[in-house]
C-alpha cells in the first residue's frame, strides 16, 4: 500500500479535504521556527555527494577544450591509460556509440536537429567543452591521466557575440542545424504601431546589454553513478536540482528506462537553477561506470564549474522605442532582443518565452512588441540563474522606466506609482494573459523610501555639489518573482511538445508507532523544506513541528514525485507545501475516521490534538496516533472490512496548480500562478576619480503573500540581494576574442563576499495569493532588482549628463568611463521625438 | 595528483636550508605557502624540492633599533600587524598588511614570499620600494644587499638567484617630519588590485625627498622619477600633489585586463599616486 503507483493509493480527486486548503495553518506556519536542518549542517554532520562512497568506486575526470571551437582531428588515450591506477578512458565517439539518441531537444527544427552527445564529438564549441573522461583509482590520479589524454585540434574561426552570431555568415556551431539561431519568434501583444503613432513622446533607446555571470554556489556539481551490470539499474546520487528533467533527457539517450534510473540526493551546497545543467556529465558518467564495470565519482573543481557548469543568459537588446503620453503614461515598448545561450541548448530555448511570464514587469504597460532571437555561440552553455530570463526582461522595463523619467522630466517615483499595475487591478491580466495575483507596489515603494529616508538623501546630494569629487544616486529597483511555472509555456516554443501544467507530490504518514513521516518530490538547497513542511504538517495534526519527521532530501527509490518534480523556479511555498498540506488533510481524515470508529463517535465529534484524537467536549474519551496506528498496522481484525480496505494512514497527494494550456498561437497564457514582488531602493556614492561605488544604503520591500517561515523568507531575500549586487558591480563571465574566457577563477571572478554587503534593511507585505492553497506566492529568486536599482541609481548619480547606463555590469571603469560622458565617441544612445 | 609529487624537507638551520637549496636543480623555498602551493596545485610550475624556510627562527624575527626596523622574511603579515615595535615606527607597514586578502593568508602569508613571488598585484612591494627597504639576501658564500627598488626583475621574477634566499628586510627609519601613504583601488574589498601606489615625503613645509612607487601598471612596480622630481623642492601641499601627479602620463603604459583598459589604468595611478602622497604629507605633518 506504500508504493506511490499502488492501484489502490487514494487518488487526490476522491479524498480530497473537505476543509478550506489552508484553513488550519497559523499556529506554526507564518512562525520563524529554527531551521530544523541546520544542527547537521552545521555541525559538519550533512551529506553532500562528495560524502558519497559506493564500494569499489573509481574517480572522474574530464579531459577539456582549452580553444573556443576546434575540429578535433585525433585523441590518443594510449598515455593516460598506461598511467598506474587508471581503469577506464571513455572519449566522445566511443560515448556516442553506446548511446541510443542525442540529447532531447526543445528547440523546434531547424536548431532542433542540434545533436548533443554526452561529451563532443567531432569538434569542441566552447572553452572547457569535454572531449573525454577518465576513471582511476584516485581523483588524483584521474587529473593526471586526463591531462594526458592527447588530442589534435584545428582551430576554428568563433563566434562570441550574440547578434553577430545570427548573421548566416558567422561560423556555424552545429552543422546539422545549418543556423546558429536556436529560436525566434515575435512577441505582439495590443497594438505597439498605433501606440508609437499616437504618443506625445517617443523614447528611443540604440542598444543596452544585460551581461553574463552565475550564482557560483559553495558546492560545485558531483555525481557518483553506478551502471548495476546485474540489474540494469543505473544508481544515481548527485546534487542535481532538476532529477526528473535530467531523468528524461538522458534516459532515453543512455537507453536505460526510467524506473532503472535512480536519482537521490541528500543535502545540496547551493544550486540557483545552476545544477540543472549537470545532466551531460551524468550520462557520461553512466557510461564511463558501464564501460569500466566500477561506479564513477565525480566533484567538480571550481575552475571547471566556471568554465562548463553554466552560466546565466546574456541578451542584448536593440533599437527600443517607447511610446508615452504627456501625462506620464507609459503605453508600452517595443525592442529587438538576442539572446546568447552559449555552446549548446541546455534546458533552452525556454528562456525565449519564461520572460514573457513577466511582459510588462511590474507596470500597466498594454502595447509590446518583442521581436525575439536566441543564438548559439561558443560559450559555455546557459543554465537556468536565479531570476531565469525574467531578470533580463525586467532589468530592460527599469532602464526603460528610468530613461523615460529623466529624458522627459518625470520622477521616477511618480513615474513609476503612476504606471504600476495597482492595488485594486488584481487579479491583473497582462498583455499575454499572465494573471498577476496580488500586490501592493505602490505601498511597497513608499515603505522602500522611507526605511532609506529617501528624503534624507536627496538633500545630501543636493549640499554635495559639484566640486567634493563625490556623488549621491539614489535608484530604484521594481521586479517581480513569477513563481509555479505552466510547463505549457514550451508550447510556445515549440507546438510539438505535450507538455503543460505543473505539480508536486508528497507522501504523509503515520509509522508503526504512530510518528509522522513526510517525503517530498523535491530536492532542497538550503531553502529549509524540512522545516517548512513540518510547519504545515504540524499545523494540520495538531502536533509540534518537532514531532513531524521531513525525510532529509530526495530519494526516487521511496519518496514520491511526478515528472515537474525538484526545487527550481520559485514554487516550493505552492506546490511542495501545497502537496504536504493536501498530503496531511488526508491523513487527518484517515485518523479522525479511525479515531471515530475506535471512541464510537461521529467523526464530526472528533478533535484532532496533541497528538491525540478525543470527543469534543470529553476529553477522557480520547486515543493517542500510536493507539491509532496499532489500529492500522498490527490490530486489524478489529477493524470493520470497509475500513480494513480504505485506511492505510500512508497518504499521497498531488498538488496540481489550476492551468489550462497556453496559444502557441497568441503566445498568450497563464504562464505562472503566482507573482512575488521585490521593491528595492539604495542610496550609493560615487568616487569621480575612480568610479569606485559605495552604497550608502539598501533596502529591500518583499511581497510573496503570506508567509510561512519569516526567517527563512528573509534569508532568501538576503542571499538573492547578495547576488544581485555581485552582479551589478563585481561578476562578469566575458570571452575574449579567441573564445577563451577570461573570469575562471575566483582571482578574476569576484563573488561577492559578507565584506561588499552593505547592512540591508528589510521589510515585508503580505497580500495573500488567491490562487494557492496556503495564500504563499514562491519567492526564492527574487528578480534580480539590485541590478535595476544599482543602475537607476548610477544613472541618477550622472545627473543631467549625456550618458545611459545601458550595461548591467558597472565595475568601477566603467562607472568612471559614464561620469566622464560615456565611450570615446560613442553617438548618443537615446532620442526622443515629441509631437 | 592535485599537486605533483613533490618532495619536502624542513632543515634546522639557515645553512641547512640553502644547502638543501643548492642540493637540486628543481628546490624551491616555501614559506607561507598561500602563493606556492596554489602554483602547484594549477600545474603552471613545477617544483621538486619543497624547503620548507617557514619555521627557521632566524627568518622570524623582528628587531627595531633608532626607528629602523629589520623584519625576518618569514614574519607573517599577521605578525607584522600585531608587532607594537612596527606600529610604532612604521605604522603603515603593520596598516597594509593588516589588509593583505583575508585573516587565514594572514595567519601564514609572509613578507618575504610577498616579495620573492613577485606577483605585480601584491601588497608589499610598492610600500618597500617607497620606504627605501633594503633586501638582505643570503647565500652559502655570505649576505648581500639589494635595494629594493632593484629586487623586482620581472613577472615571478627577483633578484634572488638560485640557492639564494631572502633573509630579512631593512627598513630605514622615517625622520623627522617624513610620512608614509599608501592607497589601492581594488575590484571590490579583499579582492584583486586594479592599480596601487605607496609614497614617502620628507622635508618641513616644503619637501626634500619624494619617492612614489606604482605598481599593477605592469610586471614589476616601478618609481615614478617624473612626479618625485615634480613634488622635490616644492610645497608639501595637496595642491602640489596633484599638480605632480599630472606627470605621470603616455611614459607609463599598463597592462590591460577585464578590469581596466590601459588609459584607465594610467588615469588611476595619477589618482591614486595622489592620494599616496597626500595621505604622506599629512603624515609628515603630525610627525614633525
Ligand atoms: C586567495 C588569495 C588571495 C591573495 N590576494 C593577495 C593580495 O591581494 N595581495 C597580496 O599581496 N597577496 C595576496 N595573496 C598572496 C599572499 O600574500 C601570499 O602569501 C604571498 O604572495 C606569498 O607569500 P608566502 O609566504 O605565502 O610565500 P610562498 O607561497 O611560500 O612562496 C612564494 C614564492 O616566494 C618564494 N619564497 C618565499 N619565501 C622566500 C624567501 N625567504 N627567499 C626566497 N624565496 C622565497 C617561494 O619559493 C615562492 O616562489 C593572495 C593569496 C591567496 C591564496
Amino acid at each position: 500500500m506504500s508504493a506511490p503507483s499502488a492501484p489502490s493509493a487514494p487518488s487526490a480527486e476522491t479524498v480530497v479535504a473537505p476543509v478550506e486548503p489552508g484553513e488550519r495553518l497559523g499556529k506554526w506556519s507564518g512562525k520563524s521556527v529554527p531551521r530544523t536542518e541546520d544542527r547537521r549542517l552545521l555541525k559538519g554532520q550533512g551529506e553532500f555527494t562528495d560524502d558519497v562512497w559506493m564500494h569499489r568506486q573509481g574517480y572522474a575526470h574530464f579531459a577539456r577544450s582549452p580553444h573556443g571551437h576546434a575540429k578535433i582531428l585525433s585523441i590518443d588515450t594510449s598515455r593516460a591509460l598506461s598511467l598506474d591506477g587508471v581503469h577506464a578512458v571513455l572519449t566522445g565517439e566511443e560515448a556516442k556509440e553506446m548511446c541510443e539518441v542525442p540529447f532531447f531537444q526543445i528547440a523546434p527544427e531547424p536548431a532542433g536537429r542540434l545533436e548533443e552527445w554526452p561529451l563532443a564529438v567531432d569538434k569542441v564549441r566552447y572553452h572547457g567543452d569535454a572531449v573525454a573522461v577518465v576513471l582511476a583509482e584516485s581523483r588524483d590520479v584521474a587529473r593526471d591521466a586526463a591531462e594526458l589524454v592527447e588530442v589534435e585540434y584545428e582551430p576554428l574561426p568563433v563566434v562570441v557575440d550574440t547578434v553577430a552570431a545570427a548573421d548566416p555568415d558567422a561560423p556555424l556551431l552545429h552543422d546539422e542545424a545549418g543556423t546558429n539561431v536556436a529560436w525566434h519568434g515575435v512577441f505582439d501583444y495590443g497594438d505597439i504601431d498605433w501606440a508609437l503613432e499616437n504618443a506625445d513622446h517617443v523614447v528611443k533607446i540604440d542598444r543596452l546589454h544585460f551581461h553574463r555571470f552565475s550564482s557560483t554556489p559553495l558546492e560545485c556539481n558531483a555525481a557518483v553513478v553506478n551502471w548495476d551490470p546485474g540489474t540494469g539499474v543505473v544508481d544515481v546520487k548527485s546534487n542535481n536540482q532538476m532529477p526528473m528533467f535530467a531523468s528524461m533527457v538522458i534516459g532515453p539517450t543512455l537507453g536505460v528506462a526510467s524506473n532503472k534510473l535512480q536519482f537521490a540526493s541528500q543535502d545540496i551546497g547551493g544550486a540557483f537553477g545552476n545544477k540543472i545543467g549537470s545532466y551531460p556529465q551524468i550520462a557520461a558518467l553512466a557510461l564511463l561506470s558501464r564501460k569500466a564495470g566500477r561506479p564513477a565519482k565525480w566533484t567538480e573543481y571550481r575552475q571547471e564549474h566556471m568554465l562548463t557548469a553554466g552560466h546565466g543568459n546574456e541578451r542584448t537588446f536593440l533599437d527600443i522605442e517607447v511610446p508615452v503620453l504627456k501625462d506620464g503614461t507609459i503605453l508600452g515598448f517595443k525592442v529587438r532582443a538576442f539572446d546568447d545561450a552559449g555552446a549548446y541548448l541546455h534546458y533552452e530555448p525556454l528562456g525565449a518565452v519564461i520572460w514573457s511570464q513577466v511582459t510588462p514587469g511590474c507596470y500597466r504597460l498594454k502595447h509590446i512588441q518583442v521581436d525575439y532571437t536566441e543564438t548559439l555561440t561558443n560559450k559555455c552553455p546557459t543554465i537556468p540563474n536565479r531570476g531565469y530570463s525574467r531578470l533580463q526582461h525586467l532589468w530592460l522595463i527599469e532602464r526603460i522606466v528610468d530613461t523615460v523619467a529623466r529624458e522627459l522630466d518625470f520622477d521616477p517615483v511618480e513615474v513609476r506609482k503612476q504606471n504600476y499595475v495597482q492595488p485594486d487591478d488584481y487579479p491583473y491580466e497582462t498583455p499575454s494573459g499572465c494573471v498577476y495575483d496580488s500586490g501592493d507596489l505602490p505601498r511597497s515603494l513608499e515603505v522602500a523610501l522611507e526605511l532609506i529616508d529617501v528624503k534624507g538623501w536627496r538633500a545630501r546630494q543636493r549640499e554635495l555639489g559639484t566640486g567634493s569629487g563625490k556623488r549621491i544616486g539614489i535608484g530604484i529597483g521594481s521586479t517581480l518573482d513569477s513563481g509555479t511555472n505552466n510547463f505549457g509555456q514550451a508550447r510556445i516554443i515549440n507546438p510539438d511538445l505535450p507538455f503543460s501544467g505543473n505539480g508536486e507530490a508528497a507522501y504523509v504518514k503515520l509509522d508503526l508507532y504512530g510518528e509522522i513521516n513526510v517525503d517530498i518530490g523535491t530536492t532542497p538547497q538550503g531553502q529549509g523544506h524540512e522545516t517548512t513542511a513540518g510547519q504545515v504538517v504540524a499545523d494540520v495534526l495538531g502536533v509540534e513541528p518537532s514531532a513531524v519527521n521531513v525525510s532529509a532530501g530526495f530519494d526516487q527509490r521511496h519518496n514520491t514525485y511526478v515528472a515537474f518534480s525538484g526545487t527550481y523556479a520559485s514554487q516550493f511555498a505552492v506546490t511542495g507545501l501545497g502537496a504536504v498540506l493536501g498530503g496531511a488533510e488526508m491523513l487527518r481524515r484517515e485518523i479522525v475516521t479511525l479515531a471515530a470508529f475506535a471512541l464510537e463517535a461521529d467523526e464530526d465529534e472528533i478533535e484532532v490534538e496533541g497528538g491525540a484524537c478525543h470527543v469534543r467536549g470529553d476529553p477522557e474519551r480520547a486515543i493517542p496516533f500510536i493507539g491509532i496506528a496499532n489500529l492500522a498496522f498490527s490490530n486489524n481484525a478489529v477493524l470493520t472490512p470497509e475500513l480494513r480496505e480504505r485506511i492505510s494512514l500512508n497518504c499521497r497527494y498531488v498538488y496540481t496548480p489550476p492551468f489550462t494550456v497556453p496559444d502557441p498561437e497568441t503566445k498568450t497564457g497563464e504562464l505562472t500562478l503566482t507573482y512575488a514582488s521585490q521593491i528595492h531602493a539604495a542610496a550609493v556614492e560615487i568616487d569621480e576619480e575612480t568610479g569606485r561605488l559605495e552604497i550608502l544604503d539598501y533596502v529591500a520591500v518583499d511581497d510573496c503573500g503570506r508567509v510561512i517561515n519569516p526567517q527563512i523568507v528573509e534569508g532568501q531575500v538576503q542571499g538573492a540581494a547578495a547576488l544581485g549586487i555581485g552582479a551589478a558591480l563585481y561578476e562578469a563571465f566575458e570571452y575574449d576574442a579567441d573564445g577563451l574566457l577570461q573570469q575562471s577563477s575566483f582571482y578574476d571572478y569576484h563573488a561577492l563576499t559578507a565584506l561588499d554587503m552593505p547592512m540591508m534593511k528589510y521589510a515585508d507585505i503580505e497580500s495573500p495569493s488567491p490562487f494557492t492553497p496556503n495564500g504563499a506566492k514562491g519567492m526564492g529568486e527574487g528578480g534580480g532588482a539590485p541590478l535595476s536599482t544599482l543602475c537607476s541609481a548610477i544613472q541618477d548619480a550622472l545627473g543631467d549628463g549625456d550618458a545611459l547606463v545601458a550595461d548591467s555590469h558597472n565595475p568601477w571603469f566603467r562607472i568612471h568611463e559614464l561620469l566622464g560622458g560615456g565611450a570615446d565617441g560613442a553617438p548618443r544612445a537615446v532620442r526622443v521625438e515629441s509631437r | 595528483m592535485l599537486l605533483a609529487s613533490v618532495d619536502y624537507t624542513r632543515p634546522a638551520t639557515v645553512p641547512e636550508a640553502l644547502e638543501a637549496l643548492a642540493s637540486r636543480e628543481g628546490a624551491a623555498p616555501l614559506a607561507g605557502g598561500q602563493s606556492l602551493v596554489n602554483v602547484l596545485k594549477n600545474r603552471v610550475a613545477s617544483v621538486e624540492l619543497l624547503v620548507d624556510i617557514s619555521r627557521l627562527e632566524e627568518l622570524r624575527s623582528i628587531e627595531a633599533s633608532e626607528g629602523s626596523l629589520e623584519i625576518g622574511a618569514c614574519v607573517t603579515y599577521d605578525e607584522i600587524d600585531r608587532s607594537p615595535e612596527i606600529r610604532a615606527g612604521h605604522e603603515i607597514v603593520s596598516r597594509v598588511a593588516s589588509h593583505i586578502e583575508d585573516q587565514q593568508i594572514r595567519n601564514r602569508g609572509t613578507i618575504g614570499g610577498n616579495c620573492c613571488l613577485s606577483d605585480p598585484t601584491n601588497n608589499l612591494p610598492p610600500l618597500l620600494i617607497a620606504l627605501g627597504a633594503t633586501m638582505n639576501i643570503q647565500s652559502g658564500s655570505g649576505l648581500r644587499q639589494v635595494a629594493a627598488d632593484e629586487f623586482f626583475r620581472g613577472y615571478f621574477l627577483t633578484a634572488v638567484e638560485p640557492g639564494e634566499i631572502l633573509r630579512s628586510i631593512s627598513i630605514p627609519a622615517l625622520g623627522e617630519g617624513a610620512g608614509a601613504g599608501y592607497s589601492t583601488l581594488s575590484v571590490a574589498s579583499d579582492s584583486k588590485a586594479i592599480v596601487r601606489a605607496a609614497a614617502l615625503v620628507r622635508g618641513n613645509g616644503t619637501i626634500d625627498e619624494a619617492r612614489v612607487a606604482l605598481a599593477v601598471v605592469g610586471p614589476v612596480p616601478i618609481r615614478h622619477s617624473g612626479m618625485e622630481e615634480a613634488l622635490r623642492g616644492g610645497a608639501a601641499t595637496a595642491d602640489a600633489a596633484r599638480e605632480a601627479a599630472e606627470a605621470i602620463g603616455e611614459d607609463l603604459e599598463p597592462i590591460a585586463d577585464a578590469h581596466g583598459s590601459t588609459e584607465y589604468r594610467r588615469q588611476m595611478a595619477r589618482v591614486v599616486a595622489r592620494r599616496a602622497v597626500d595621505e604622506a604629507i599629512a603624515r609628515g605633518g603630525e610627525n614633525g
